[in-house]
């Protein structure tokens, strides 16, 4: 074995695409605020003309996040935890780094572009695979790029058998290829029809109840590959990496990823029940979402019970408590989903509030917990300095925290609230509220959110500041430190 | 046999990929053939309204609008019939959305008229006064995009068979004879509407966006 | 139980308590299959994510990590060899066997439609509520026709049925006078009454002009000369000859069933036809209703 201080790891791509993370942090989530306190406060709507609404900014707020932040956070990580476990580092091959850069440009180009076909209402109008064709060629080849980047350092790797971090870097790369690829498949109707209209426009390869099946097979399946794989690939480095301590259980790990590869691909039609798909279909969309729990805790519990006997890092390192709350709320969101996918709780819950409610949960606590608690502990190894402040670190989780328990809370009790709505009858049996009563009665909870919004935004912004101190006016380093991230009062 | 997988990259993503594919050919092909046979008398969109269905879309609606209705007695009281898989035949991609900020619109034609919708999308507090929709005013300004909408039209007949120009169907033509019909279906709208800047448009031979989108919506039914 | 354990299963309980006390002000009947299972779902979702995390949390205080390493370590990570957790391996195998159950049983994969069971939801409905209101009497008719206005008329005739400053019909007043100018010139043929259409250009001018203004003052006074083409077919009183021609005087249950039936075109605006989107006794209840708004 070689000896690990010999290697220097290479981390210009890594830090590349942690700026991003941030960049895309603060445009996705100001636009989300924006669009949480539209709702509140529709007058909000016309701040930019026609390019400020809701219904275009919705859009740019969930891909700009998703595909901005949540990506370039897992690019970020997947560029530097992969070096480490396989043990090369990429300035050992120019073919690598070339195309870790390649990489980064033509994502962050095409990611701009993507920004302004949303704005202008260029869209396939399909939650989260909006973006029109050409955008979609871009795209499969950024995504191809990270493919070769992956295999590319796996074949050129020291250490013999891959980490669980890279099992589930792996399926979340092949999953989302497979996924994306079929979901997206329409015609461009310029060249089609001999030259008419717009060559960026082209219509879907499947129409109606098949299309819905498509579409989310992939949207349940890019929720399961990237919110849910990429990101544990991140824990289960960075918690035992962060805490010193060894993973609790392999065979945990083990049954947990296999189980989450086999179910999860089975769940999607939870999207579309009591809609015109079979009756069996939806039932087998409801059944392994509820068997989909387990395979999803066992991750979780791995990574608490990896915890274990540690309750003085949790108290002391900030880094530890974002990611055990992270995994937390990772619980919640994949019990939550399950029993939303119940057939009499789906009649509720589907269309309300209580759907944004569940994906907060996740993509806030979980999500962006542990993708900003991954990118501190990157700090200090990329650039060689200490975190610039732990204070910061502690007020921005107690903000945060608390942005997101208004932002579920709220959510749910709206979502809720409004599905009971839409079905009660008066004593005559006839409809009890008309649709605006059931739109009014939420104010109060689209305020608390807005509200919320806006106090994970502050908590972003904190963040994003002690990043751009630690890269710039922070202590340095000497050496590296083996686990507990170093950081300034 | 999985320690065995770990330490051999190439078989793991195969294996990874196997356990995750299959599930979807059963999920979905199944039912293909099936879900997308119309219900009988289903016509295509004309292209007014294919160019109505595009400024839905560019405008999102589906961010706040469903078109699917749930056998709920609660959802048909107050929608309408619930949604069968034919109606959808001819859409692409589907529009059911997951979100009801706002009402479900599947049967929105039935119980709304020209005259309401343009009220409406101008400034929806004017008719529902404690609306949270955004107004569209640009509708009424921007104009709609008819050549892409016959491109799309001849597009599906060509690529999918969709039936344009049968017996009683909808008829496309050739571009210009789509131009003009969708200019004829235009008129009809414009003369249930109050604006005065739209009518004009419409009779100087322009398509305002407010035109095709209300084409659109009375479609749904 | 220690404290962050009770703080956790308060905190679950005040979200569902607040979330049964919002419900109960909206006047939710949680007797409702659905709703309950909702709200069972809700506290199974706080109460066990809440218990479960905090137990694992609570571990980090007392336990101590022990087991056996493998042999790998990938950039200082090791990995023990420890068994599944055992609560974590038979909720597994409780959830396959919940499943099993939910599609052979809950809903059967050869026996259960979703339209069924909607057809059989709906006849229930309508046993239960059709037959208790077949014969409703004027003050129960009433409040149910306002319920009906509100989700169904509303949007387009406000709540207060004023028609929204002009774009609908304004329940207040029978007609107005722009209206009645309009039908004057262009006639009316959509209503489906016995004696079929209204001719256009039945009077012109300062006739038409003062015509008009009585029928839109609500007939009041002495009837203008011209009004005598109009008595023909509607009468003196303007109440359509008992239902052969529109009542143009007063709203009555005949002219709200036709609108309903047919829907109207208008000065104003066009309305829809509501032709099966309301039951009969809906349809009374509602006209029972609009007879009662008043400025
Ligand atoms: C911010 C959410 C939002 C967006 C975006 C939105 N709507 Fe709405 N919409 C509503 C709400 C809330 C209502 C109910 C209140 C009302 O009628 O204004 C509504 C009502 C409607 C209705 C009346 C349906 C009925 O049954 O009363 C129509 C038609 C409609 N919207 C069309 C559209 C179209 C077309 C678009 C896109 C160009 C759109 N909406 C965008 C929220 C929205
Ligand atoms: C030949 C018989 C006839 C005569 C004469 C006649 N009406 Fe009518 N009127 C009708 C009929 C029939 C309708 C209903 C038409 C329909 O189905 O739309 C009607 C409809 C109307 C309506 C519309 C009612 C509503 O609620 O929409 C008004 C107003 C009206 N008449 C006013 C007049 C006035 C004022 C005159 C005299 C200038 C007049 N009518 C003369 C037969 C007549
Ligand atoms: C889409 C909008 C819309 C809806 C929904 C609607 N109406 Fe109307 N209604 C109108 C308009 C517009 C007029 C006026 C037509 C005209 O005379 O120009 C009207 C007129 C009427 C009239 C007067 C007709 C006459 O001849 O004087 C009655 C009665 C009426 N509506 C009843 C109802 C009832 C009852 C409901 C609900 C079950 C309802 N409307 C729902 C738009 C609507
Ligand atoms: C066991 C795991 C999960 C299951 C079974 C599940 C189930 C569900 C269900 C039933 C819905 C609502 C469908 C509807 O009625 O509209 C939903 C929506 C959603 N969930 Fe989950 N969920 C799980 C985990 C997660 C996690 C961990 C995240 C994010 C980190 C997440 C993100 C989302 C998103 C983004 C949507 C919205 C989809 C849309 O646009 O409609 N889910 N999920
Ligand atoms: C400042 C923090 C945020 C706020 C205020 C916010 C607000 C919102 C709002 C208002 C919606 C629309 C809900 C609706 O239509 O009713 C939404 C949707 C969504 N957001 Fe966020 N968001 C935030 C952060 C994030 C982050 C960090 C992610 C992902 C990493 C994310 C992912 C999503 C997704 C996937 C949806 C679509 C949900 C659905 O369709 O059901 N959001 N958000
Ligand atoms: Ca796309
Ligand atoms: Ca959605
Ligand atoms: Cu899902």
């Amino acid at each position: 074995m070689q000896s690990n201080a010999a290697l220097e790891y290479d981390y210009t791509v890594a830090k590349l695409f942690t700026y991003t993370a941030i960049l895309f942090g603060i445009i996705g989530m100001t636009v989300g605020t924006l669009i949480a306190a539209q709702l509140a406060f529709p007058e909000l709507n016309y701040l930019i003309g026609e390019y400020g609404t809701f219904s275009r900014l919705r859009p740019l707020h969930t891909d700009v996040v998703i595909y901005g932040f949540m990506l370039s956070g897992i690019w970020a990580t997947f560029y530097y935890v992969g070096q480490r476990v396989l043990k090369v580092s990429m300035a050992e091959s120019k073919f690598l780094m070339f195309l870790g850069k390649f990489h980064f440009g033509l994502y962050f180009v095409g990611a701009l572009a993507v920004v302004v076909s949303l704005l202008l209402g260029i869209t396939q109008s399909k939650e989260y695979a909006e973006f029109e064709w050409p955008f979609d060629i871009v795209i499969v080849v950024i995504w191809v790029t990270w493919g070769l980047s992956i295999f590319g350092l796996i074949g050129i790797r020291r250490e013999k058998s891959l980490y669980i971090s890279l099992w589930y870097y792996i399926a979340a790369f092949l999953g989302v290829a497979m996924l994306y690829l079929f979901n997206n498949m329409a015609v461009p109707t310029y060249f089609a029809s001999g030259g008419i209209g717009s060559i960026l426009h082209s219509v879907s390869m499947y129409s109606g109840t098949n299309d819905a099946l498509v579409q989310w097979w992939f949207g349940h399946n890019a929720v399961a590959f990237v919110f849910t794989v990429a990101i544990i690939a991140q824990i289960y480095y960075f918690l035992p990496k962060e805490s010193g301590q060894a993973i609790y259980s392999y065979k945990l790990s083990l049954l947990s990823f296999w189980g989450l590869m086999f179910v999860y691909l089975w769940a999607g039609s939870h999207h579309l029940v009591w809609s015109t798909v079979p009756d069996w279909m939806q039932t087998m969309g409801t059944v392994f979402s509820v068997v989909l729990i387990l395979p999803s805790w066992g991750s979780a519990i791995n990574m608490l019970l990896t915890m274990k006997g540690e309750w003085n890092q949790l108290t002391e390192n900030p880094l530890i408590k974002l990611m055990v709350l992270a995994s937390t709320f990772y619980m919640l969101s994949t019990i939550e989903g399950p029993i939303q996918s119940i057939k009499s709780v789906n009649a509720i819950a589907h269309f309300t509030d209580w759907i944004p409610g569940h994906v907060h949960d996740g993509v806030l606590g979980w999500v962006g917990f542990m993708t900003m608690a991954a990118l501190f502990h990157m700090a200090p190894r990329m650039f060689k300095k200490e975190i610039y402040s732990k204070k910061l670190i502690d007020i921005q989780f107690w903000v945060q925290t608390t942005g997101i328990v208004l932002y579920f809370t709220s959510m749910w009790i709206a979502g809720i609230t409004q599905g009971m709505m839409w079905r009660a009858v008066d004593e005559y049996g006839n409809l009890m509220y008309s649709f605006i009563d059931t739109v009014a009665v939420l104010h109060p909870y689209y305020t608390i959110r807005a509200v919320a919004g806006l106090l994970y935004l502050v908590g972003f912004f904190i963040f994003a500041y002690n990043m751009v101190r630690t890269m710039t006016s922070a202590k340095k380093i000497t050496e590296e430190p083996a686990n507990r991230t170093p950081m300034a009062a | 046999m999985f320690h065995w997988l770990e330490k051999n990259p190439f078989f793991f993503a195969v294996g990874v990929f196997l356990v995750i594919a299959f599930a979807g050919l059963i999920e979905i092909l199944p039912n293909f053939a099936e879900a997308s046979r119309p219900v009988v008398g289903l016509k295509p969109y004309t292209v007014l309204e294919l160019a109505g269905k595009e400024v839905y879309k560019k405008d999102n609606c589906i961010a706040c609008h469903s078109q699917l209705i749930r056998p709920f007695k609660s959802e048909t009281d107050r929608y309408g019939q619930y949604s069968l898989s034919g109606e959808y035949a001819y859409d692409r991609p589907f529009l059911w959305g997951s979100k009801r900020t706002g009402p479900d619109l599947h049967r929105v034609g039935n119980y709304r008229s020209t005259d309401w919708h343009e009220n409406h999308m101008w400034d929806p507090k004017s008719v529902v006064p404690q609306s949270i929709m955004p107004a569209y005013k640009h509708m009424f300004t921007n104009l709609a995009d008819i050549d892409t909408a016959y491109a799309e039209a001849l597009t599906v007949k060509k690529v999918f068979n969709t039936p344009y120009d049968a017996p009683n169907g909808t008829k496309l033509g050739t571009l210009d004879e789509g131009r003009a019909g969708a200019l004829e279906e235009a008129k009809a709208i414009a003369a249930d509407m109050k604006n005065q800047e739209v009518k004009d448009a419409v009779a100087a031979g322009k398509i305002p966006e407010i035109v095709a989108l209300i084409a659109y919506l009375n479609r749904l039914k | 139980m220690n404290g962050l354990m009770i703080k956790a299963l308060a905190f679950a309980a005040v979200l569902i308590i607040a979330t049964v006390a919002v419900v109960n002000t909206m006047h939710i009947d949680l007797n409702d299959p659905v709703n309950m299972i909702t709200m069972f779902g809700a506290v199974a979702i706080a109460f066990i994510t809440t218990g479960v995390a905090v137990k694992y949390i609570n571990q980090m205080k007392t336990d101590k990590s022990t087991g056996e390493l493998v042999g790998e370590r990938w950039d200082g990570i090791g990995e023990y060899r420890n068994e599944l957790p055992s609560g974590w391996a038979f909720s597994f195998l409780g959830t396959i066997v919940w499943a099993l159950w939910y599609f052979l049983a809950g809903y059967p994969l050869n026996a259960y439609s979703q339209i069924g069971e909607y057809n059989e939801e709906t006849k229930a409905y309508n046993t239960k509520f059709e037959a208790a209101h077949a014969n409703a009497d004027a003050a129960t008719l009433i409040a149910m026709g306002e319920s009906v206005f509100l989700v169904q008329c509303a949007p387009c005739h406000g709540e207060t049925g004023d028609g929204m400053s002009g774009k609908a019909q304004n329940f207040v007043n029978r007609i107005s006078k722009d209206q009645v100018l309009a039908v004057i010139k262009n006639g009316s043929n959509q209503l489906g009454y016995a004696m079929g259409a209204m001719p256009p250009m039945l009077a012109q001018g300062a006739d038409a002009e003062t015509i008009a203004t009585y029928v839109a003052g609500g007939m009041q006074g002495t009837a203008p000369a011209a009004f005598a083409t109009c008595v023909a077919c509607h009468g003196a009183d303007g109440k359509g000859n008992n239902g052969t021609a529109p009542n143009i005087a007063a709203y009555d249950n005949t002219l709200i069933s036709k609108v309903l039936v047919n829907g109207k075109k208008g000065a104003i605006g066009a309305m829809p036809s509501f032709k099966t989107r309301l039951t009969p006794v809906q349809e009374k209840a509602v006209a029972a209703y609009i007879q009662t708004i008043k400025g």
